[in-house]
């Protein structure tokens, strides 16, 4: 390494950068792997761990700047471990905070690659008039806050996290995270959750292998935000979609098998596999046109019945396609919400009327197809309730659907309820139920529910993609010119 | 003839009335309730009461049988308008017409008029007549409020109460879900699937107080008070609606001078008495008392202007902020935020927690980040007072950020504040970061001289164009 020249500022400035430009070497290759080639601008390479010129904390083990994916501009910032383990200072966080006045201002993504130890321990705070005094701007995590809602935030964490950069990642729309970090606090070093176990309580909404596939999770997540495709096909299943739900009304399937037959060929983005997976969350195209959808899931553990955890899931879709300006679909086919003790105590009379809530305030189109189940008040969890103000745009049903106030079983078990108490054998009991109810199917019947114009309409399975890509191409998708609200991080 | 038509009107009227039906009051006071119109004239200042649907009537076999699945009034509390309905739990378990709700929470939209209703009951009386289905007309009616999307309109801009003192199941259950303030009495329950529902869907066999009772709430942060009786109940509600007009004066308490004495240097203290110490005396009303205590979130008064307090409660876990803490300011902020009551924040917390399957350890999750974003997007003034310690991500939670575009009205420090700097985070929360360190018997005053500054929560509402956005009921 060349000493920098006492007299000769020019040289300084040149060493200075070369020596910044070999520091940081993951978080550089982090970025050169996100961006378009060639069109990472930096901020702050020079802002080293002091002020002196002859720093040896290359940009403070944040390297961050303004960059373009796939020709749309984003903002970008990685931490860097070499550096002090990623620590956060008072002079890395000015630099986010500028970054994220920017991406405010224009509008623009902010993607944050994650990993460091929390805030740095001594940290000399910078002495005016070489710094300015940060009162009445945008403090980082002020910033995130007003940023959600009005520009997507991204993190992807890349190593272990602690503290504030926790914090930082929790604050983002989409937490992506490699299987092998973890989150954990200085406070007490034996704090370690593992990002499988986060992503298992709602706070990390994609794991993923390694940092290449988070940043082409990245990438792909982005697509969703910055525009329609023309290029686009039907998935290969969408001939079958018809087949997918079971003959056997009290068969289970996988709903992901409907979403996939119903998109747009390879168009599926999931967010929060990991948790109340009752629900599955997707981002998809139909047409070329994005969209969310969310969807009751059979296959899963409570049999698509919408938990405290599945309605904090929908609602929290819903405000971030509302966000977004993404027409939102849902598929429903609930039993209703979760009921018994342990349901109560999870608190599902506060949480159910989260959902309901976030679609009354939406303002982006919701189309609802109603797959099989629609009992109590589950459906309304999907779709809103039908007569009020802020009705689905559409709403219809496949021949399959059933609905009422309770479940066809749950309504049968309680006319004969004596019956099946004074019966010899459980198997008996089932029996006398299920006939009961098999009865009972031809009340709650498709061609009943069109009648009484409880849907738009009924339909058959196949012609689900042609009719909602109808209704898409007839609402154009506009991002609101003002904030409408954040995104409720849970 | 038309003599005809008036005693028809009077015999229908005077039906509607408890004398008409000893029975069937003799049957709630022998439970220890009150009957529906019993509930009422606790409520409402005497001589006040609109009824709606006095004469309503359902035609049972050629004869018409007044409607008791509820009474629906409009009235007023001290002079403020209100408007208020109870169940009836005496005709067909309280089921109510969805109707008569749905006009009362339009006008409530309407005239921005409280709603304090008595939620006992077990949802919706819609019932196919052969198989016990419910059949929902999902489609018409057009431009109308429904319970649920009414009441998610309402929230944020008309106050709701719900006051559940028996069982309160499925639609009852979510009425009560969605209000601002749910106010409980001992022995009842509130859930979303009531006992038939649960033994024919998972084959338990429970009482109500077992499957979802309110003891169960208050600590699980379900309901907001719960207290012994109806007559308690009522004057909760009232007490709870009067902050939204504020006196002229108020009294300070006799300890006032004294406050400082209730926080030691160092360790546990509850810090209820330091907010009792601070604010109008007989003023303070604590919501959620038994759930998270580690933070203490109170509605109460200063020179007689409503106000909400949160506080760090080190007399619990050392004070420190769990995830359901978190929940619990969020949600108080947001409804100090759109009745604008100005907040107080008093500060001493060492960090946040999060749940492990060890316990409680140090941490924050997206429970804690989403507090950042309520802070971030309040517009109603706070004062944050920092007793002792604001670690890690405390400050932010209890008064937003020191450094943010949106600056806290008034920043000030005790002198026992700890203002050591350890991290970036906390450190412009230290000295050049604070309006003044004041001596704890200043704070009073100095709160007192600050909210003069400030206009009354009514004219602020009255400001207020569109509502700024919901209460989240979590």
């Amino acid at each position: 390494m060349t000493e920098p020249s006492d007299s000769d500022p020019r040289d300084q400035i040149i060493a200075a950068r070369a020596r910044a430009l070999s520091g940081c070497a993951s978080a550089r290759r982090t970025i050169r792997l996100l961006a378009d080639g060639g069109s990472f601008t930096e901020y702050g390479l020079l802002a080293g761990r002091t002020t002196a010129v002859d720093d040896d904390g290359p940009s403070d083990g944040l390297v961050s700047g303004v960059c373009e994916v796939n020709g749309n501009p984003v903002v970008v910032a990685a931490h860097d471990r070499s550096v002090e383990d990623g620590t956060h200072s008072d002079r890395n966080m000015r630099k986010l905070a500028k970054l994220t006045t920017i991406a405010i201002t224009n509008r623009w993504p902010l993607i944050l690659f994650i990993e460091g130890d929390g805030s740095r321990t001594g940290d000399p705070r910078p002495v005016p008039p070489i710094v300015n005094y940060t009162r009445a701007r945008w403090d980082v995590l002020e910033g995130l806050a007003e940023l959600s809602g009005w520009a997507p935030t991204i993190a992807v964490v890349t190593g272990p996290s602690r503290d504030s950069h926790n914090a930082l990642a929790f604050l983002c729309d989409l937490v992506i995270a490699t299987s092998d970090v973890d989150f954990g606090s200085r406070i007490d070093p034996t704090v370690s959750v593992s990002a499988t176990d986060a992503a298992a309580q709602g706070h990390v909404d994609v794991l993923v292998d390694d940092t290449s596939q988070a940043v082409s999770a990245t990438q792909r997540f982005l697509s969703y935000w910055h525009d329609e495709s023309s290029n686009f096909s039907p998935a290969e299943s969408a001939a079958d979609i018809a087949n997918i739900v079971p003959e056997n009304r009290r068969r289970a399937y996988d709903m992901r098998k409907v979403i996939e037959a119903f998109a747009d060929h390879d168009s599926i983005f999931e967010v929060g596999a990991g948790w109340a997976q009752s629900l599955v969350t997707v981002f998809a195209r139909v047409e070329g046109r994005p969209v969310g959808i969310f969807a009751n899931q059979p296959l899963s553990p409570r049999a698509g019945a919408i938990d405290s955890a599945a309605a904090d899931k929908a609602s929290r879709f819903v405000e971030w396609c509302d966000a977004y300006a993404l027409p939102l679909i849902s598929f429903v086919d609930n039993p209703g919400y979760m009921v018994g003790p342990d349901a109560e105590q999870e608190g599902i009379a506060r949480h159910h009327a989260r959902p309901l809530s976030a679609i009354h305030h939406r303002s982006v189109p919701l189309y609802t197809v109603q797959i099989r189940k629609a009992y109590g008040l589950g459906p309304f969890a999907m779709s809103g309730y039908g007569a009020s103000r802020k009705m689905p745009e559409l709403r219809v049903a496949w021949p399959s659907v059933e609905s009422g106030g309770m479940s066809l079983e749950g309504a049968a078990y309680l006319v004969k309820r004596k019956e099946i108490r004074e019966a010899d054998d459980a198997a008996t009991a089932r029996t006398i139920r299920d006939e009961y109810a098999e009865e009972m199917r031809d009340v709650a019947s498709g061609v009943r529910a069109g009648r009484t114009f409880s849907f738009d309409d009924v339909i058959l399975p196949e012609e689900t993609r042609p009719l909602i890509a109808s209704m898409l191409r007839r609402s154009n998708r506009t991002l609101p010119p003002e904030k409408l609200h954040h995104i409720d991080t849970r | 003839m038309r003599d005809f038509l008036i005693n028809k009107l009077r015999a229908a009227k005077a039906l509607r009335f408890d004398a008409s039906r000893p029975e069937a009051v003799n049957k709630v006071h022998s439970t220890g309730h009150l009957t529906a119109r019993e509930r009422i004239s606790h409520l409402l200042d005497p001589g006040s009461e609109v009824e709606f649907g006095a004469i309503a009537a359902k035609d049972s076999e050629g004869e018409w049988v007044p409607e008791r699945g509820g009474v629906d009034f409009i009235g007023s509390i001290n002079g403020h308008t209100v408007i208020t309905s109870s169940t009836d739990y005496t005709d067909r378990g309280g089921g109510y017409g969805a109707a008569r709700l749905e006009h009362l929470i339009s006008l409530s939209h309407q005239e921005r008029w409280p709603i304090a209703f008595f939620v006992d009951g077990g949802g919706s009386r819609a019932r196919h007549p052969r198989t016990g289905l419910g059949h929902l007309e999902l489609s018409g009616q057009i431009g109308r409020f429904t319970l649920f999307d009414g009441m998610a309109e309402l929230s944020g801009w008309a106050p709701t109460v719900a006051i559940v003192s028996g069982p309160s199941f499925a639609g009852h259950a979510s009425l009560a879900g969605f209000s601002d303030m749910v106010i409980a009495t001992s022995g009842s329950a509130i859930g979303m699937g009531g006992p038939p529902m649960v033994e024919a869907a998972l084959g338990l066999t429970l009482t109500p107080q077992e499957l979802a009772g309110v003891e169960m709430h208050e600590r699980t942060g379900g309901i907001d008070l719960l207290v012994d009786d109806e007559p308690a109940a009522i004057q909760c509600a009232k007490q709870y609606l009067e902050f939204l007009w504020d006196q002229p004066e108020g009294q300070p308490h006799p300890f006032a001078q004294n406050i400082a004495e209730l926080v030691p240097e160092s360790g546990p203290y509850d810090v209820l008495p330091v907010i009792q110490a601070l604010v109008d005396t007989e003023s303070v009303m604590e919501l959620r008392p038994h759930f998270a205590s580690s933070v203490v979130t109170a509605l109460a008064r200063l020179d007689g202007k409503a106000i909400g307090v949160i506080a760090n409660n080190p007399a619990i876990d050392s004070g420190v902020i769990s995830e359901s803490a978190a929940t619990k300011i969020g949600r108080f902020v947001e409804l100090c935020d759109v009745y604008e009551y100005p907040i107080v924040s008093l500060i001493d917390s060492p960090y946040t927690t999060i749940e492990t399957p060890e316990g409680p350890k140090p941490g924050v999750s997206r429970w804690h980040t989403r507090v950042f974003q309520t802070q971030q997007r309040r517009t109603v003034p706070i004062a944050s007072i920092q007793l002792r310690e604001a670690g890690g991500f405390v400050g932010h939670l209890m008064a937003g950020s020191p450094t943010g575009h949106h600056v806290p009205l008034w920043q000030v420090a005790w002198p026992t504040a700890h203002l050591g700097v350890d991290d970036s985070f906390t450190a412009t929360r230290n000295f050049d970061s604070f309006d003044d360190v004041i001596e704890p018997q200043e704070t009073r005053s100095g709160l007192s001289r600050l909210l003069a500054h400030v206009a009354p929560s009514a004219d602020r509402r009255a400001g207020q164009s569109t509502k700024k956005h919901n209460i989240d009921t979590w």
